[in-house]
């Protein structure tokens, strides 16, 4: 029972009081329970990232035990930062803020049609979710990333021997830095459960509901005049998922087949998430665009107008912030999920300039993936 | 670069599942060139149009494989560049787009088409029916657990097909070697690992010298394993034994 409650606290409800922080900076409109979820476990991985990979690279001995120390304390104190926005903007907004809604997702407003589409679309996750716990899958490289997870739960040690030896060894970096295994790793000592269950049993169950959490919030935006067609575009990229195996390499295969690898996380929720933050940021460009045209012909008072646009700004700055979470999350999953994020940051930088007719789109974006250069930057020091 | 880019088509290929006349790939390219014909808003065209081409250009472009081979000096993975291009997300989106008016025509469609050109995942031999909460073969966990130590560290030799497995369980117990000697294109080179794995006939006296350099305190052989002369002779003594294996310990190193 303490496991289960174990696990209820430090995989939804840590990360959903985390997700209230980034949030706050976010347009309300685009606030809802999902959302909370994902921009908190956003947050929590760059956290996470930002404090285990110097214990990783410069502490000797315990090193695990002390960045989860640390960690645990950052992650509880930044929920508590949550929940206090949270009632502060409250008591602001007496009572009126609609920070804990599902979005506009409402049931009792669609037809029979819909109804039935969701609730396959519902089937199909559920069938995935039931395969994930009843079925074993073998794959070579557990032998590495499921025995760092459980060798740092063991012998509180982060990367310091050979995974498929037990032998000390100098360190890897190019896996190093990608502490995915270590999150599993602590995860496992707080509910005080194996490692490699909680890799194959626990991490399916969180992270197949969180990536088709992103791409409901991707068909959000896609159909956001026609929410009928949400949940078929939510079936239709089920199917892909179940029937995606048409080779070991695609991310349909990784994502049922090695949901628990970091690499699998990120071909799955970081880069789904990255055009997410892309669509948020930049189609809601377009509409401010339109809404400022309209205000600037009505010229409606100045100072308003103002003040308008001031909240505007800050609620766009949330999402950049995000946007740097996600980036930061890819160096978790892996070290080329880092080249992979930001080659797809350039392309997409290079068309959104394209097609907004706008300069600063690369410059903007490039800023995001700041965080990537220091990681690269750090992977060309401790290789040499 | 001529030589470069039909890699890059071979990795493609690969990737596909061309060779097993898999055509998931050609759903997503239908639906990428209807986008080009039909997608009117900015973003989504440059997210879900010019993105997932540019992806599929650099893919192949010499020079870019080139930069990213040198860059992460690794070129295993250059197959991930495949996964920028979002398959189902275009395909799913060209979908609902293009059978907006005929929604349940297109879903079941879709569905067909999706499953005869995929592959359905859990048909895969790689996914097995799960035997315990580890998702390990049960047998592996016997094994394991029978040499798992409670405290401290234990060395044991045990056969390749459990080799991926045991630490999996415990990572008390360390390998003279592991995965790295499975994996052909590696290269590794184990003098243990050749006694143990590649002499058709174990050679008991040799092996046992490697294994005492190696403090192997358990050797764990499959029952079918010929060996010329039982280890019990050489100071082991048959710990236990399971429905495929035997564990034998070394005294003398417990001693």
């Amino acid at each position: 029972m303490t496991q289960v409650i174990s696990f209820i606290f430090w995989l939804l409800v840590v990360p959903f009081c985390i997700g209230l922080v980034p949030v706050k900076c976010i347009a309300e409109k685009k606030r809802n329970l999902g959302v909370i979820l994902l921009a908190g476990y956003l947050l929590m991985w760059a956290v996470f990232e930002v404090i285990t990979i110097p214990a990783v690279v410069w502490i000797q001995y315990h090193n695990f035990s002390i960045a989860m120390n640390i960690f645990m304390v950052v992650a509880v104190l930044l929920a508590v930062a949550g929940i206090v926005l949270w009632y502060m903007e409250g008591k602001k907004n007496e009572g009126k803020t609609n920070w804990l809604g599902l979005g506009n997702l409402k049931w009792s407003e669609m037809s029979l049609e819909t109804k039935i589409e969701w609730f396959l679309l519902f089937a199909l996750v559920g069938f995935q979710l039931y395969m994930s716990v009843t079925r074993a899958s073998f794959d070579g490289d557990d032998a590495y990333y499921v025995v760092q997870s459980l060798m740092a739960q063991q012998n509180d040690a982060m990367y310091k021997n050979l995974p498929y030896t037990g032998r000390s060894a100098d360190l890897d970096v190019r896996h190093a830095l990608a502490v995915f295994p270590m999150w599993v790793a602590f995860v496992s000592v707080k509910a005080d459960l194996h490692a490699t269950i909680v890799s194959h049993v626990i991490m399916p169950l969180v992270l197949i509901p969180l990536s088709y959490l992103v791409y409901y919030e991707i068909s959000k935006v896609l159909f956001a005049d026609k929410r009928e067609n949400r949940p078929i575009f939510m079936i239709i990229m089920g199917l892909f998922q179940l029937f995606g195996n048409v080779s070991i390499y695609t991310n349909e295969t990784f994502f049922l087949t090695r949901t628990w690898q970091g690499k699998a996380v990120a071909g799955s929720f970081v880069i789904p998430m990255i055009f997410l933050m892309l669509f948020w940021i930049f189609d809601n460009d377009l509409k401010k665009e339109k809404i400022e045209e309209k205000e600037a012909a009505q010229a409606t008072g100045a100072e308003k107008k103002a003040q308008k646009e001031r909240k505007k700004q800050a609620q766009n700055i949330g999402l950049w912030i995000m946007l740097v979470c996600v980036n930061m999350t890819a160096g978790v999953c892996s070290s080329i999920a880092v080249f992979l994020v930001t080659i797809l940051l350039g392309i997409a930088a290079f068309c959104l300039m394209l097609v907004k007719r706008d300069w600063k789109v690369p410059v903007k974006l490039g800023l995001t993936c700041i965080p990537n250069a220091f990681y690269v930057l750090l992977y060309l020091i401790l290789s040499r | 670069m001529w030589g470069i880019f039909l890699e890059s088509l071979v990795i493609f290929q690969n990737y596909v599942g061309y060779h097993q006349n898999k055509f998931l790939f050609g759903i997503f390219l239908f639906f990428l060139l209807y986008l080009w014909l039909k997608e009117k808003n900015k973003v989504c065209r440059a997210l879900f149009v010019y993105v997932p081409t540019v992806v599929l250009v650099l893919f192949f472009c010499p020079i870019f494989r080139k930069v990213f081979v040198a860059l992460l000096d690794d070129a295993e993975t250059y197959y991930r560049l495949l996964w920028l291009l979002q398959m189902s997300m275009v395909s799913a989106y060209g979908a609902v787009k293009l059978c907006s008016k005929h929604r349940k025509i297109g879903l079941v469609v879709m569905t067909i088409a999706v499953i005869a050109c995929g592959s359905y995942v859990y048909q895969s031999e790689h996914i097995t029916k799960a035997e315990n909460w580890y998702h390990l073969p049960e047998e592996a966990v016997e094994v394991a657990e029978l040499i798992d130590p409670e405290e401290g560290r234990v060395m044991a030799i045990v056969p390749s097909d459990l080799i991926y497995y045991i630490r999996q369980y415990s990572s008390r117990i360390n390998m003279p070697y592991g995965r790295e000697m499975l994996i052909a294109r590696w290269d590794y080179y184990n003098d243990i690992y050749e006694a143990m794995e590649e002499a058709e006939v174990i050679e008991t006296t040799s092996f046992v010298e490697l294994t005492r350099s190696y403090g192997c305190n358990y050797v764990v052989l499959k029952k079918d394993r010929e060996i010329e002369e039982p280890l019990t002779e050489y100071g082991f003594t048959l710990y236990a034994q399971t429905e495929n294996y035997l564990i034998y310990q070394d005294m003398e190193l417990s001693k």
